[in-house]
């Protein structure tokens, strides 16, 4: 390293945040080191909440341990479960009946948008506006009835089991009417919301240009999911996904990559959400919802890839005698920390939080690496 | 009842720490509050991040080794009178994640709630139910209320 005296960079000031801060929802340490109000550097940590789950994974039957993937995080918990479940079934060869295929997609995308949603409120939070705070609150309250009244529970809601979905998950008539009077509800209200937002001078000013990252620099961090998308890369894996393939559904991208770009990605991914779900309940195939004829055997290290509302979610294990082992879970904001700390720099240090929230940070699926030490 | 408690009564400050969950409680305790749908701001009870303004404090999450700290110190930081109301099965007795395995308790883990701070109040549920929490709240205020 260079140490001649003129090289150095001093850094006037250092802000550290967290772990426990009220600005931030969840715990993770940010350092900002600021130079007149500006940041020149961030740094972001966390592992305060870890709590070991691939460890306690490991050894656990495979049903076992696809309930406990629910666990990990309470806004996804359906991906995780459904990825879990995804993966046994690739590495057993189970083959999974249509009609469970449809209610896993149906699910998927009801989380999808109560996720945007939430992101949205909490975005508009941070920015400072309550009132649309609360009227997005208000909004993802009909996504949460759907959920509750599909999957039994308000946040724990997983419908997928090895070989199909749980029978609670189960569309009749009556839940299909809800469904889809629920989407026409939530297309009116989200709408009227999205209208509001766009027209609102004051937003738009606050959030435009704040933020900022560029194609070039979401490619190199390795960004992921609407994070990614918003700056431009059309780079969503439910295209490759064969679950997707029945269903017409546009990839939204936009360009700037700044905080209003990625708002805007999740209002814009909204109605494509909705739409997905409408076609999956109109041509919902008849069948069974479970397929049970199947036989354990011993696996090699299976992965498999889906997208979930913050991007590429990797699920891998291997079985032995019906149990995992070596598990690794790999959620995307792990790969959206560094874009995380790349938009706080060369902003005003009052944006700083603006920027971590516009990735769309989830630190309780992130907080789980662990170092299997070889006796 | 006293000038305090009367004044007490009309602003009861919510502080919401997070101690290793997995973010299914928090959101539905700020949901709780803050959502028109059952706005708990209504009946003058307000959400806070800051424990010096804090009347009650909410945790939830099995609590981690490194948040063991931390949550003593934010319970140090509230002043008197004060309640804790612990939300969720992992902060009543760890969950999942404490002891899944039935007989080698986690390493992690430095929880329960009640096993660090003193508790007042217990809501259960995986995850707690917003009416649910209300109720809890609701329990809690005596020890606010009737406090000298």
């Amino acid at each position: 390293m260079d140490d001649k005296k003129e090289n150095r960079t001093v850094i006037e000031a250092e802000v550290p945040m967290g772990t426990v801060h009220p600005a931030a929802l969840e715990p993770y340490r940010l350092r900002l080191f600021v130079e007149d109000e500006i940041v020149r550097d961030a740094e972001m940590t966390v592992g305060v909440n870890h709590r070991g789950v691939e460890r306690i994974m490991e050894g656990l039957p495979v049903e076992k341990a696809n309930s406990l993937t629910e666990k990990i995080c309470g806004i996804c918990s359906n991906s995780h479960i459904w990825n879990s479940c995804r993966t046994a079934e690739i590495a057993l060869g189970i083959e999974v009946p249509e009609r469970a295929k449809y209610i896993r997609i149906i699910m998927e995308e009801l989380e999808r948008l109560h996720s945007h949603l939430l992101y949205l409120a909490h975005g508009s939070e941070v920015l400072g506006h309550e009132t649309f705070s609360m009227r997005l609150f208000y909004i993802r309250e009909t996504v949460m009835d759907l959920l509750g009244t599909i999957g039994g529970n308000r946040v724990q809601y997983g419908s997928a089991v090895l070989g199909g979905v749980r029978p609670r998950c189960e569309l009749d008539d009556n839940r299909i009417k809800q469904i889809t009077d629920g989407m026409d509800l939530l297309e009116e209200k989200t709408t009227a919301f999205a209208d509001r937002f766009v027209s609102d001078p004051m937003v738009i000013s606050r959030i435009t240009g704040v933020g900022v990252i560029s194609q070039k620099d979401a490619i190199r961090l390795a960004c992921t999911g609407p994070t990614l998308r918003a700056t431009g890369v059309a780079q969503d894996l439910r295209r490759e996904m064969p679950e997707y393939d029945p269903f017409e559904f546009d990839v939204i991208t936009q360009d700037d990559g700044d905080v209003k770009s990625q708002l805007l990605m999740r209002v814009l991914e909204i109605p494509e959400a909705i739409k997905i779900i409408r076609q999956a309940v109109r041509d919902l195939p008849d069948g069974p919802i479970t397929n049970r004829s199947w036989e354990m055997q011993d696996t090699p290290i299976t992965k498999s890839y889906i997208e979930v509302p913050r991007g590429t979610l990797y699920h891998s294990y291997a079985l032995e005698d019906g149990r995992v082992r070596n598990c690794v879970i790999r959620t995307p904001s792990m790969a959206n920390i560094g874009a995380m700390q790349h938009a706080c720099i060369g902003h005003h240090i009052t944006d700083a939080q603006l920027s971590v929230v516009q990735c769309d940070p989830c630190f309780t699926c992130t907080d789980r690496a662990i170092e299997i030490i070889k006796l | 009842m006293s000038l305090k408690s009367y004044s007490r009564g009309r602003a009861v400050h919510v502080m919401l720490v997070y101690t290793g969950g997995c973010n299914g409680c928090d959101i539905e305790i700020v949901n709780c509050i803050l959502s028109p749908k059952f706005d708990a701001e209504q009946y003058k009870v307000f959400l806070t991040w800051n424990p010096r303004e804090a009347d009650v404090l909410v945790v939830t999450g099995p609590v981690t080794k490194q948040n063991e700290q931390p949550l003593r110190e934010i319970y140090k930081a509230i002043p008197e009178p004060k309640a804790v109301v612990a939300a969720g099965a992992c902060a009543l007795m760890g969950g999942v994640y404490k002891n899944c395995h039935g007989d080698i308790p986690s390493e992690e883990i430095a929880g329960p709630v009640d096993q660090i701070i003193p508790v007042d109040a217990k809501v259960p549920g995986c995850a707690v139910r917003p009416q649910d929490l209300v109720a809890g709240l609701v329990s809690a205020l005596p020890l606010l209320l009737n406090a000298e």
